[in-house]
């Protein structure tokens, strides 16, 4: 964290794509602030820059310019193995299209990056074992991806975000290709999340989505031109969601 | 006709679009059918070139050697010629056993023939370089002459007597060099040995000048050139020729005695071209499981504007048997431009060498078995597939392999994505490890032709003069080895770069969990390496075993320390050769590949 308490900050952020005449201007001098423990969401028309902007925020892409800070630390100069640390321990996403595993169980995909983040393969089940439960999921768990439903493949990809306890979930068009049934199922997840106290970008173009942030951003042509506070709908705790579902000790 | 058109537009278009692809199907195709052309046409080119030479020398049908000399033996080899079945002779004459020295100091065993400073009827040397025998010259058979290094104007010492070189020659009416000698002195076995001619006078004088051993030939022309072979069969028990202890020599043995030089080089040839083959299916099938998806939306797009099975297969088999019918096409010149230097490791014998009709039909089978091996299967799977779904087709869905996840989270990052990317494709993984297989296995072989002593084919097996067979051996099995490792390279870097381009999203979303670039890399890397250990460590004894089924007599096995040698650096340069592509594919963007596979 920085000393304004902001999870996530980003500084003049530019990034263009091609050149001359078929220069794309994704994301054009955008500065951001999320504090820890708010839920942002970003909306806007498709193409306006909010995935290229979710992908700058975490590490995915390098910008054209500007600076990006995660936790108080500055990404955007960093080496490809530095990012791949710091998106280990730092930060989860959840993806429109859920890009699960397709040969991996919901267990052993939720498993993959506490593996990779050097979890004993015990503790990996214990932390999947966890979060799927939370999910609603626990009898799933060995079902491969293309035996659950986009809900539940969706809730798999949550669970997978948190499984390294992050500081914070970025999470591109969550339920973008979810039915009104598994929207409601990932809302009430991201609900929980919010009162739990993680920080959550989520970009979206599902205004009941939005409806849950504190804070929402409209972007136009890869520009910020709207920032609202919007009333908290529930109270939240304190702590991370790590220490809600029990994974710290 | 429309529809050939159609078929063949379609397949040069897609041709052209993987250039790379089918330029890999050209080479790999090239390669396997060359060597197997080859192969299987080296007896029958020998039995061409003798045909030629005999043709070219007006060979004898049979030639009859006695182990003694003087007048009661030239008598009874001349009373040959009354038979009724005898249309034609030479001789009798001697046959002299001597030891020849070059200016280097060469030194090999020679018989010299006593032959008449004119043209005979029958076995008419045919000269090469220089001019025939005259008094006090030599003239060298050929094969003999290039193996000495000598050419016409040299001197050569013969039993301790200075010859100038007055011509090369060849002769169909004995065996190519080394087996000059038909017989040894006095009728007991030769040793490797060389030909030389001089006059006649000549000849006895060198065989006077110090008691050489001499033997007596003639050589007949039968009124039935097909039953030289049963010839001697007819001579009756005691016709004089049974008591001077005669040897007969039929053209067809002469023929076939020719044979023996290549009798290793044809079992090389014909295996190496078998797995050139199968390395070549090997690397094409990766190629066109690659391509499976791509292949089935095709074959949709076809569908749904009325393309029936039939234009479907053909278009997607065209692409492939045209590059396999042009590699076969290709590889068959190479074959006939090879064909002399293989065929022919001495240079006894004149004559054209072309691969036979069965070995050119072998070969287009072998091309045409190639690209359809590679391709039907998924050809099959797009043709199978309904159209809607064929056009939303994605890559095949690898099976669940619960315990080998649980064993792979037990290891560290590369070794547990090298072992989930492994278990993607089993099939796949068996191909990369026999593909390993085949190179170590032709490595070993060839350590283990090079560990053996050979008897040279100079003076008391001096070596000097190098045995040719043994060294026509080693120069056939470096060439296949060499052919062999460059398409097990070219394989490496296939199956990498299909692993990498198949597992592109997953990889990309292990990415976005934190794998680093360099854990990718070294996972891709970990794919090829973990089936090829099986491999190298089963084609050392598997290498060997070929050797031992080739080999007569003592074998020394070559040391254990160059076998788990080249297991080891088979491993090292496949680890090595992977790192580029691993690289590549692993440097690649994850957002963009993330939003490709959602596109």
């Amino acid at each position: 964290m920085n000393r304004s308490g902001a999870v996530l900050r980003a500084r003049g952020l530019v990034k263009h794509y091609g050149r001359g005449q078929s220069l794309v201007r994704a994301v054009d001098e955008v500065d951001l602030e999320v504090p820890e423990g708010q839920t942002l969401a970003v909306m806007g028309p498709s193409g306006c820059g909010k995935s290229t902007l979710l992908h700058l925020l975490g590490g995915l892409e390098r910008p054209t310019a500007g600076e990006v800070w995660v936790a108080g630390r500055r990404i955007d100069t960093l080496g490809e193995r530095a990012l791949a640390r710091m998106r280990r321990r730092s930060v989860g996403f959840v993806f429109q299209a859920f890009h699960l595993v397709e040969e991996l169980s919901a267990a052993e995909n939720v498993e993959l990056p506490a593996l990779l983040a050097g979890h004993s393969p015990r503790e990996a089940r214990r932390r999947a074992g966890l979060l799927l439960e939370r999910v609603g999921l626990a009898g799933r768990a060995r079902h491969l991806p293309s035996r659950l439903s986009g809900g539940q493949r969706q809730r798999v990809a949550i669970a997978r975000a948190l499984v390294n306890d992050p500081l914070v979930v970025l999470a591109d068009e969550p339920t973008g290709n979810l039915d009104t049934a598994a929207t409601l199922d990932v809302l009430r997840i991201f609900e929980d999340l919010r009162a739990a106290g993680q920080t959550l970008v989520i970009v979206t173009h599902d205004e009941r989505v939005a409806a849950t942030a504190d804070r929402l951003v409209s972007m136009r042509d890869g520009m910020f031109v709207d920032d609202t506070r919007l009333a908290a709908a529930q109270p939240r705790g304190l702590g991370g969601l790590g220490g809600l579902l029990g994974l710290e000790g | 006709m429309g529809s050939v058109v159609l078929v063949l537009r379609l397949a040069l278009a897609d041709a052209r679009r993987h250039r790379t692809q089918a330029a890999m199907l050209l080479l790999a195709v090239t390669v396997a059918t060359a060597t197997m052309a080859i192969g299987l046409s080296l007896h029958g080119v020998s039995d061409a070139l003798y045909a030629q030479t005999r043709a070219a020398t007006a060979g004898p049908d049979v030639v009859v050697l006695s182990g003694e000399s003087g007048p009661e033996v030239s008598a009874a080899l001349a009373s040959l010629t009354d038979r009724a079945d005898v249309v034609a002779h030479h001789g009798p004459y001697r046959i002299v056993y001597a030891d020849l020295t070059t200016r280097d100091s060469v030194s090999s065993p020679v018989v010299v023939h006593g032959f008449a400073e004119t043209p005979n009827a029958v076995n008419r040397p045919l000269v090469t370089a220089g001019r025939w025998v005259r008094p006090g010259g030599t003239v060298l058979e050929r094969g003999f002459a290039v193996a000495l290094g000598v050419d016409v104007g040299d001197r050569v010492t013969i039993a301790g007597r200075s010859y100038p070189v007055v011509g090369i020659a060849v002769t169909a009416a004995t065996s190519i060099y080394p087996w000059g000698a038909q017989i040894g002195p006095y009728g007991g076995p030769s040793d490797y040995t060389g030909l030389a001619w001089m006059t006649r006078s000549d000849a006895r004088a060198l065989a006077a000048s110090r008691r050489l051993p001499v033997t007596t030939a003639i050589d007949l022309r039968l009124r039935d050139p097909a039953a030289a072979e049963t010839f001697r069969h007819t001579v009756a028990d005691d016709h004089p020729v049974r008591v001077v202890r005669s040897t007969f020599r039929s053209w067809q043995f002469t023929a076939h005695h020719d044979k023996v030089i290549l009798r290793n080089a044809q079992p090389i040839m014909v295996i190496g071209g078998w797995l050139l083959g199968f390395l070549a299916v090997s690397g094409v099938a990766t190629l066109a499981a690659g391509r499976v998806a791509e292949q089935t939306r095709r074959a949709g797009l076809l569908k749904a504007v009325g393309a029936g099975p039939g234009l479907i297969a053909a278009v997607l088999l065209t692409e492939y048997l045209g590059a396999a019918l042009a590699g076969d096409a290709l590889g068959l010149t190479i074959a006939r431009l090879a064909m002399p230097a293989v065929a022919a490791p001495t240079a006894s014998r004149i004559g054209d060498a072309e691969p036979t009709v069965t070995a050119v039909i072998a070969a287009t089978v072998l091309a045409v078995a190639v690209a359809v091996l590679s391709t039907l299967g998924p050809t099959l799977r797009a043709m199978r597939t309904a159209t809607v779904p064929a056009l939303a087709a994605s890559a095949h869905q690898p099976r669940r392999r619960p315990r080998l996840n649980a064993l792979s989270a037990l290891l560290p990052t590369p070794l547990l994505l090298g072992l989930r990317l492994t278990a993607r494709r089993p099939g796949r993984a068996v191909l990369q490890a026999c593909s390993t297989a085949t190179t170590v296995v032709a490595i070993t072989a060839l350590l283990a032709v090079h560990a053996q002593r050979e008897r040279g084919y100079g003076l008391d097996g001096s070596t000097a003069l190098p045995n040719l067979r043994g060294l026509h051996d080693r120069r056939l099995m470096i060439a296949i080895t060499v052919l062999l490792i460059a398409l097990a390279i070219v394989n490496i870097l296939t199956f990498t770069w299909t692993t990498a381009m198949e597992a592109r999203a997953t990889m990309a979303i292990v990415r976005t969990l934190g794998a680093t670039p360099g854990q990718v890399a070294a996972g891709l890397s970990a794919a090829q390496l973990l089936p090829s250990l099986p491999g190298a460590v089963l084609g050392v004894p598997l290498g060997f075993l070929m050797y031992l089924s080739f080999r007569v007599g003592n074998t020394i096995p070559p040391r254990l320390s160059w076998m788990a040698g080249v297991a080891l650096a088979t491993l090292v340069v496949t680890a090595a050769l992977t790192v580029l592509p691993a690289r590549l594919a692993a440097r690649r963007s994850v957002a963009a590949t993330l939003s490709a596979e959602t596109a």
